[in-house]
């Protein structure tokens, strides 16, 4: 009782403390540096109509590559940390003829859905990662419905080593022929896609850097379920 | 405001109307099934109404166009198939995990079945690995 009050007591402490300095900040006022830059040359800087995956992917591309990297990493700790031996599915219970049914209809449909948000990442809300998620729903999907599902290991863990490696590739292109690591060359040195601009083919790099992502992100997620749902089998 | 127009913002009002129905079923049904029926089916229609309604008022609009429609149209399908599908996979999984009917339930005709499957004796409810699955 005494813990739980000074915990309520010490949280409204650090709530208030951190309301007071976010008081001095006004809402909803225009209070744009780099953004303002963003938004105004977006467009004839990188292709894409949708800022934010511009600004991750071509203005900020370290984050993303750092954010790509802690998937990897917690992908592989998992991997790690559950790393026996033998480890089988356990799972009995087959799910229902209405789950599985529907499961064997839903998750072509799923899969395609991630895969329409990764490609249209310069042009529509989302991007790689979302993407790669939706991707990986339809794998937890398939994990779920059936007993005896399991994802191909091989297949999945040279694809995710290959397209890391792809993404680093196409920032080591940057590098040569443009000026800088994750340089958009597709779009400033080769100048392809200025005349599409919002279709499709435009965005420089960004449906490239995004596909890439979204099967990485979606083969990760995948693979972190797949570990989580096995156990070790005793011999 | 148009016909279109209209016929949207009807089918938002009755879309809005399911959703109101369907979260007072949710506080005034007694037991688990009963208010997983009355909450699945009317938000359900609920949520097409208010899509595809929508979808009918954005073409009425000036701003609107089909692409709205196609949008709405394509959401409300994906929840007309998936939403039945996982209030089957609730329902099942709470029969499962032994929650009790309703008191007032006169008849419980799954668990009669489950039990005329597994003859022996020492398989409960809940535990028939092979019922209900195809493979």
């Amino acid at each position: 009782m005494l813990k739980r009050a000074l915990a309520i007591i010490s949280l409204l402490i650090i709530g208030y403390w951190l309301a007071q300095g976010l008081a001095g900040v006004p809402f909803g006022q225009d209070r744009m540096l780099v953004g303002q830059y963003y938004l105004d040359h977006v467009k004839e800087q990188t292709g894409a109509v949708n800022a934010v995956t511009a600004v991750v992917v071509n203005y900020r591309g370290f984050d993303t590559l750092g954010e790509v990297t802690v998937l990897f990493i917690a992908s592989t700790g998992v991997g790690a940390l559950l790393w026996r031996k033998k480890r089988e599915r356990t799972a009995k219970t087959e799910g229902s003829i209405v789950l599985t049914t529907g499961t064997r209809l839903l998750a072509p449909f799923i899969m395609l859905f991630g895969a329409y948000i990764f490609i249209h990442g310069h042009l529509t809300p989302g991007g790689g990662f979302p993407g790669g998620a939706t991707i990986a729903t339809a794998f937890l999907l398939l994990y779920m419905a059936f007993t005896v599902y399991e994802i191909p290991h091989k297949a999945f863990e040279k694809v995710e080593g290959a397209v890391g490696m792809s993404y680093v590739l196409v920032g080591l292109i940057g590098l040569a022929i443009g000026g800088y690591f994750l340089f958009d060359w597709i779009w400033q040195t080769w100048g392809w896609g200025h005349n599409n601009i919002g279709r499709l083919f435009s965005g420089g790099f960004i449906p490239v850097i995004y596909t890439v992502i979204g099967i990485k992100v979606g083969t990760e997620l995948s693979g972190i379920v797949d570990n989580m749902l096995k156990e070790e089998v005793r011999e | 405001m148009n016909a279109l127009t209209a016929i949207g913002e009807v089918l938002v009002l009755i879309g809005t109307f399911f959703y109101l129905l369907s979260a007072l079923g949710l506080i005034r049904m007694p037991d688990v099934y009963n208010r997983m029926q009355t909450s699945t089916k009317s938000a359900t229609l609920g949520s097409l109404g208010v899509m595809i309604g929508v979808g009918i008022w954005a073409l009425g609009e000036d701003f609107g166009s089909v692409a709205w429609l196609t949008k709405t149209i394509v959401i409300a399908l994906f929840l007309l198939l998936t939403n039945p599908v996982s209030a089957h996979a609730l329902i099942r999984a709470a029969y499962k995990s032994g929650i009790p009917l309703w008191e007032g339930s006169v008849m419980d005709k799954y668990r009669e079945y489950i039990e005329s499957k597994t003859r022996a004796p020492e398989s409960e409810e809940g535990e028939t690995p092979e019922e209900g699955g195809e493979e």
